[in-house]
């Protein structure tokens, strides 16, 4: 088995005068589960097709599974499982047929299939209705159905590109169940693509942010929190008006200022101090009752990233 | 590869004949072919027009006419339908993908064309029933009941498959399938009688003095060679790459 699930050196893709991938170039070692965070268009549907062998990289290089992609497309994709932008599934046929259809394309025995088909469904409550054609189907389910067919041959990388998306946030939780335990049960590589920072803190052990094509940072959510994100000072109190917040974000040291359900957030900049902010904001004739300091969150590392590189 | 077709075959099959069966227009044109075909026709031509070489042309026209509505659907439907890209991320090979989808409009083409004759063959024994057991008898016909619609479906599958490749949405490849159909049988229509006269001629010599087996065999060599030509085209159109990105 390769040292590495993938690792790209460099890895860029034009379209046109588009750069959509900037010289990539990303290490994910086996087994883990590696989120690849970015907003839209940032190039990471192009970096998964890329990793594929779907389409070819303009220059550089990337391996899977220590494969080259540009001569063993072949080999990757028979070793890899993949739930792309859309679900994938043949509305037509039952949730069976469409599972069985992509586990005889990935040469599985038909009692292994049979066993499995069963497994994934059953898990994921499926299982009564795995007859039913899947155009019947909600959402939700048709999503669940979408994340059990990469799985299905149990392969050694799945690439999940936003796999929660345009789900309500309670069917968007029991996915994410859902996966976690399925990735852990399988021990496969997982390249995850979303831009809901809950679900990459939740489900990933490396994460990646990538903007315009270019990687930003990259390391376990703690590594980012700590170096990327600042500390996060919650302030609650009063009179916190639009000028002391255009005041505070004219703060060298503050990266980002905002109220949220009535409290006064602030992320600073590292080894920043909150009490020179405090008094600003007291003369400002702004009230202070409670100051709370501790680590950001993802989400807040993800947004001081984008506003730092606009 | 032989388990590759044979998964995409199984696939595209069940996809057909669940299109067919889901309600709508859709459904009931074979029966509509049949009823017409297999039942009205037959039972008002009689056993010697039905059992003529000639109307057996008719069976393999209408296997083209039924591949032409399926066919359209093979990759322009998957890429309207949001599947097509995770086919492609499959393991499954360029020709697996490709003579898989091309094979089961063949055969739905080809099954309608047999279902026709078959129903047609006993409407006309139930009709005569007072003549005795009736069916193909001479050479020319088995041969143009067993490769006509195969090779004729073939072509349409084939040129078909050219178009729906690069088509954005099902109509539209089905439109311009279309408009290639009607345009290559009214120039086989009307594209003889601007024939060089010696040319003309030459082929009424062949018509006459050749048999008609020698001339199913040769019609259905040259349909073969246009079959081969374009499922070439094909392999060459089909580029993971660019169906990706189209």
């Amino acid at each position: 088995m390769a040292d590495l699930a993938i690792r790209t050196r460099n890895l860029t893709r034009t379209f046109g005068s588009v750069r959509a991938l900037d010289d990539l170039s990303i290490e994910v070692p086996p087994g883990a589960v590696f989120g690849f965070l970015g907003p839209n268009g940032a190039g990471k549907t192009t970096t998964i097709r890329l990793l594929l062998s779907l389409i070819e990289a303009t220059s550089g290089s990337a391996e899977v599974l220590g494969f080259d992609t540009r001569t063993h497309g072949a080999d990757i994709r028979a070793r890899c499982g993949a739930l792309l932008e859309h679900s994938g599934l043949y509305e037509r046929l039952s949730a069976e047929d469409n599972l069985r259809f992509y586990g005889r394309a990935a040469h599985m025995p038909k009692a292994e299939l049979d066993a499995r088909i069963q497994e994934l469904l059953t898990h994921l409550g499926l299982w009564d209705r795995r007859k039913e054609a899947v155009v019947k189907w909600s959402r939700g389910m048709k999503q669940k159905l979408a994340i059990a067919r990469p799985l299905l041959h149990r392969p050694s990388l799945v690439f999940l590109d936003e796999p929660t998306a345009g789900l309500d946030p309670v069917a968007a939780a029991s996915l994410r169940d859902d996966l976690a335990g399925l990735a852990t049960r399988q021990g496969s590589t997982i390249f995850l693509t979303t831009h809901n920072m809950a679900e990459a803190e939740k489900l990933c052990s490396l994460v990646a942010v990538i903007r315009q094509g270019k990687l930003l940072a990259v390391g376990s959510p703690a590594e980012l929190r700590a170096r990327g994100g600042g500390q996060r000072t919650e302030i609650t109190g009063g009179g916190f008006s639009d000028g002391l917040l255009d005041s505070l974000r004219r703060q060298d040291t503050v990266s980002q200022a905002f109220v949220e359900n009535g409290r006064l957030i602030l992320v600073l900049k590292n080894g920043a101090s909150t009490a020179p902010l405090v008094s600003l904001i007291v003369r400002e004739g702004g009230e202070v009752q409670e100051v709370r300091s501790g680590q950001g969150s993802l989400e807040e590392v993800f947004l001081t990233l984008m506003d730092e590189e606009k | 590869m032989h388990t590759d077709f044979m998964t995409v075959f199984w696939k595209e099959w069940k996809e057909i004949l669940l299109q067919r069966s889901a309600g709508g227009g859709g459904a009931r044109q074979p029966l509509i072919f049949i009823a017409l075909l297999g039942i009205f026709v037959p039972w008002r031509m009689g056993p010697q027009r039905f059992f003529n070489p000639a109307q057996l042309l008719v069976f393999t026209f209408l296997s083209a006419i039924v591949v032409t509505a399926v066919i359209a659907d093979a990759f322009a439907g998957e890429r309207e339908r949001h599947t097509l890209e995770t086919l492609l991320a499959s393991r499954m090979s360029d020709r697996a993908i490709l003579f898989g989808k091309i094979a089961a409009a063949i055969a739905y083409g080809w099954m309608i064309a047999i279902a026709c004759a078959v129903v047609g063959t006993i409407t006309v024994n139930v009709s005569h029933r007072e003549d005795g057991f009736m069916f193909y008898r001479d050479t020319a016909s088995w041969i143009i009941l067993l490769i006509g619609p195969p090779l004729v479906a073939g072509a349409v599958a084939t040129g078909g498959v050219l178009i729906s490749l690069r088509a954005a949405t099902v109509r539209q490849a089905q439109q311009t399938l279309g408009i290639g159909f009607m345009i290559i049988v009214v120039g086989m229509i009307f594209g003889s009688s601007s024939l060089p006269a010696d040319w003309r001629a030459w082929l009424g010599r062949v018509l006459v003095e050749w048999s008609l087996t020698e001339i199913v065999l040769v019609a259905a060599a040259g349909i073969l060679a246009v079959d081969l030509a374009l499922l070439m085209a094909g392999m060459a159109r089909f580029q993971r790459s660019k169906l990706v990105l189209d």
